[in-house]
């Protein structure tokens, strides 16, 4: 029955390893982009709780940066979207329109979410002790949006749960009892707090030469943030492993090599990187935080073809070549890079002669 | 056929998609245009050396910021979820054909991003003529990203060459694309010095005030009358189908064209009245009242573009309801139930009709009707039809009503789909005979007519008429009203229509 349900896939252009390439090359830097602001807005919103002067400041400073980190990881959100789409969307379409009201609520939230950002950005000292209710609320918006995107990437590849759609044509949450659902959920967004420790850490760095206290603060609070949210991530993936069915579990010990390795790989770089952020030392803790994502996302892309594998894999997309767009993709890329860094470059320049 | 419908069946999917567009692009084609009048504001005050054109300007650019970076860009991605929930065939389709052209609007995005953010934030603290050009690069990278999707919305209008012959670059520069491009930068353009007004107007400074004012309303009337000949640029290129709707075929393209040309005369007296000639009568329910016509008429617009393409979502290749062309063509032959993935009956029984009915109604019908909602309603269009007149009607109804697809089904699955409407949704009863051999007369009224006219409506219509008089009028159907198709039947079925018509009205005169 579910795969009599799963939907013909359209042709491809390229060779479906270009998308898978640019899939796993998107993805983390959203990732990224997600976890500081998440997990900046969550360490904002505990700094303004607990209050003081110092701690005020860097709230505030978080609340500058929030409306930012917002805009980039909805942007770097739609690349891995649309590349997942060209790999799995004959899925992903059909998981969406099974949690429908739930996937489009997505939409009215964030908005409001983004605006309440502003909000909180720019009237931080008149909203006073409101304020921190705001980013709660808000902070609050962005954990559900997580949880309806982690309840669809599970569903989409659960045809099995395909057939819930005959009970209900307007849109259910047929993952929801899901035993993988929570454990990847809280291993997600973990890890967005965990990483947006490193993010805070950062923001102070910037903020160095103006205000050491606060950087000194942020670095503290960021990385004992990162600390404790990897340990307790390390849990909540342990979790997540053993939350898998049996013969998926086992790719990752052994029945498929590279995973394996890949697996093996990413805990010694854990291990290693909880030894350097007990340490506070922050480069070498950013550069093996951005590792470990860029592992995750592989053992991610392996987890998804092992729940796959008995009704779909990338190898049948059929192909019907035409490499011309992509190069244009690529030049365009090359010069929007060229652009950017010319812009921050003038943007450097200015704020140091200001 | 390939993917399951989410269905909300007073509601409609199209509705909410026209709902999330139309605000979209009213702020989206904004977010283009207006990263032009930004450089040109902000030029107008350095040149004249107006501190308070400069104030204006940066405080127009965080509104902007503030429109453009959050409602524009979320609705944005909100399109994409809303017409996947709706159409997943179309978007995957086009999804797959365009990835890349999808891909190199992204990247223009991220660069509209980083220059929005430093042309707010930098503002006064960065150099004016660096300033200017970051503006330059945000106006430049917004335009090319309305540059590739219009080159894709035109591709579902225009499909073109690409019908014969696929490929992206073949597709990308379709029919419409050029005027479509030149059309659509007018307009944005246009919304600009719309949206510069309405901050205008909150502005304190009289004197500022006045000028932006003035300057807003000089930039969209030139706009305006730039508009006017791609506009006619565009409509000449329209494929002959989708000329025919928009003259008139279509009555909901006929509405919307009444609503799209009262608020562009209302905009343009606006513009010309409180903007030009009298910029100290740019009072903020002024803007707002300018604003809510540029609304109208953008949404009128957009509506005729997305009605002008009826029956296709992409034209001449998919139509509304996710079945292709070609794919109509072999359901008519095999039946749509054995071949759909997302249906449960998929052999007809007497028990099940209804319920076949009620799924072929879920995957022809709902992508354009709704039941009981006030988008299209399925159950007042059919409400003077019995089955057999409806079972009729839908095996024809492409040939009526032009706009609407081909029933993708066999005869014992229009009567299922009839059964289910008649039956189900007005409580009807539904009969199986047909009043063909025994009454050609009702089956001909039935089949042509009763779609639209109820036979007790007949006697009015026909007051006055003979049976002879009621044959002309058959044979000028069209003349009457150009909605109505010319009768198709031969010269002894019109005889045998106008004797049943005759008898509605009232007996032989």
């Amino acid at each position: 029955m579910s795969d009599a349900l799963i939907p013909r896939p359209d042709t491809i252009t390229v060779a479906w390893g270009w998308f898978q390439f640019l899939l796993l090359l998107t993805f983390p830097v959203h990732l990224l982009a997600m976890n500081a602001m998440v997990g900046g807005l969550a360490i904002g919103v505990v700094q303004h709780f607990k209050g003081g002067p110092l701690r005020l400041r860097l709230a505030h400073r978080l609340a500058l940066l929030l409306p930012l980190v917002i805009a980039f990881a909805v942007n770097f959100g739609v690349a891995p979207l649309l590349f997942s789409q060209v790999l799995y969307g004959h899925l992903f379409y059909t998981s969406s329109i099974l949690m429908g009201p739930f996937w489009l609520a997505i939409v009215p939230v964030l908005i409001l979410a983004y605006y309440g950002a502003y909000l909180y950005d720019f009237r931080f000292q008149q909203l006073a002790g409101a304020g921190r209710w705001l980013a709660l609320v808000i902070l609050l918006a962005l954990f559900t949006i997580g949880f309806l995107f982690v309840n669809n990437m599970l569903l989409m590849i659960l045809p099995e749960r395909f057939a819930a759609y005959f009970s209900n044509m307007g849109g259910s949450l047929p993952a929801l009892d899901h035993p993988v659902l929570l454990p990847r959920y809280l291993h997600m967004m973990t890890g967005a707090v965990a990483v947006g420790g490193l993010f805070v850490a950062l923001a102070g760095r910037f903020q160095a030469d103006r205000d050491p206290e606060l950087a000194a603060q942020a670095r503290e609070v960021g990385m004992q943030t990162f600390f404790w949210g990897t340990a307790v991530n390390v849990l909540n993936g342990l979790w997540f492993l053993l939350a898998q069915p049996r013969e998926i579990m086992l790719i990752f010990m052994g029945g498929n090599i590279l995973a394996t390795i890949c697996f093996t790989v990413a805990l010694l770089v854990v291990a290693i990187m909880l030894v350097t952020a007990w340490k506070k030392r922050l480069w070498p803790t950013f550069w093996l935080a951005l590792t470990v994502v860029f592992l995750m996302t592989f053992l991610r892309a392996w987890l998804r073809t092992g729940y796959l594998q008995e009704v779909f894999n990338l190898g049948r997309l059929q192909v019907v070549p035409e490499y011309s767009p992509m190069w244009f993709f690529f030049a365009i890329l090359l010069l929007g890079l060229i652009c950017i860094a010319w812009m921050l470059k003038k943007t450097g320049e200015a704020m140091a002669n200001s | 056929m390939n993917y399951p419908v989410w269905y909300l069946p007073e509601i409609g999917g199209g509705f909410l998609i026209a709902l999330i567009a139309v605000l979209h692009v009213f702020v989206s084609h904004f977010a283009v245009g207006g990263g032009l009048y930004l450089i040109y504001a902000e030029r107008k005050g350095l040149i004249e050396k107006d501190q308070g054109i400069l104030d204006f300007t940066k405080r127009h650019a965080r509104f902007f910021l503030l429109l453009t970076m959050v409602f524009g860009s979320i609705t944005g991605v909100g399109i994409w979820f809303i017409i996947a929930l709706v159409n997943p065939a179309a978007t995957s389709f086009l999804i797959h054909t365009f990835v890349f052209g999808w891909a190199a609007e992204w990247v223009f995005f991220l660069v509209e991003i980083v220059a929005a953010f430093v042309y707010y934030y930098m503002f006064g603290r960065m150099d004016s003529a660096t300033h200017q050009k970051i503006g330059w690069v945000y106006f430049l990278s917004a335009w090319m990203s309305l540059l590739l999707v219009t080159g894709i919305i035109g591709f579902m209008l225009t499909p073109g060459d690409w019908l014969n012959e696929q490929g992206f670059w073949r597709g990308f520069f379709n029919p419409s694309f050029w005027p479509s491009l030149f059309f659509r930068t007018c307009v944005a353009i246009l919304l600009a010095g719309c949206y510069g007004y309405l901050t205008a107007s909150f502005t304190r400074d009289d004197q500022v005030r006045q000028a932006m004012t003035r300057f807003s309303g000089k930039w969209s009337l030139a706009a305006l009358l730039a508009a006017i000949p791609c506009g006619g640029w565009y409509v000449l290129v329209l494929p002959e189908q989708a000329m025919a709707l928009v003259q008139g075929k279509s009555p909901t393209i006929a509405v919307s064209l009444q609503w799209g040309l009262w608020s562009l005369v209302g905009f343009l007296a606006i513009t010309l009245a409180a903007g030009i000639l009298r910029p100290a009568w740019n009072l903020k329910p002024v803007a707002f009242a300018a604003m809510a016509c540029a609304l109208v008429a953008m949404g009128a617009f957009e509506w005729i573009r997305e009605a002008a393409r009826r029956p296709y979502v992409i034209g001449d290749y998919m139509y509304s309801n996710m079945i292709t062309k070609a794919e109509a063509s072999e359901l008519r032959v095999s039946g749509f139930m054995p071949s759909a993935r997302w249906v449960q009956n998929r052999e007809l029984s007497a028990d099940n009709q209804r319920a076949a009915g009620r799924e072929l109604y879920v995957h022809q019908c709902y992508a354009c009707h709704t039941i009981n909602g006030f988008n299209n309603d399925i159950v007042s269009r059919t409400a003077r039809m019995s089955s057999t007149a409806l079972t009729s009607y839908i095996g024809r109804m492409h040939e009526i009503r032009p706009f609407m697809p081909p029933f993708a089904g066999i005869d014992s699955e229009a009567s299922a789909l009839a059964a289910y409407i008649v039956g189900d949704l007005h409580g009807k009863e539904v009969t199986e005979e047909s009043a063909g051999a025994a009454a050609p007369g009702k089956a001909l009224f039935e089949g042509n007519c009763s779609s639209c006219h109820a036979a007790e409506e007949i006697p009015t219509m026909f007051s006055g008429r003979d049976r002879t008089g009621i044959i002309d009028i058959l044979g000028r159907l069209a003349e009457i009203n150009a909605e109505m198709p010319p009768f198709a039947g031969t010269p002894v079925e019109k005889e045998a229509l106008a004797d049943y018509l005759d008898t509605l009205a009232g007996g032989t005169k």
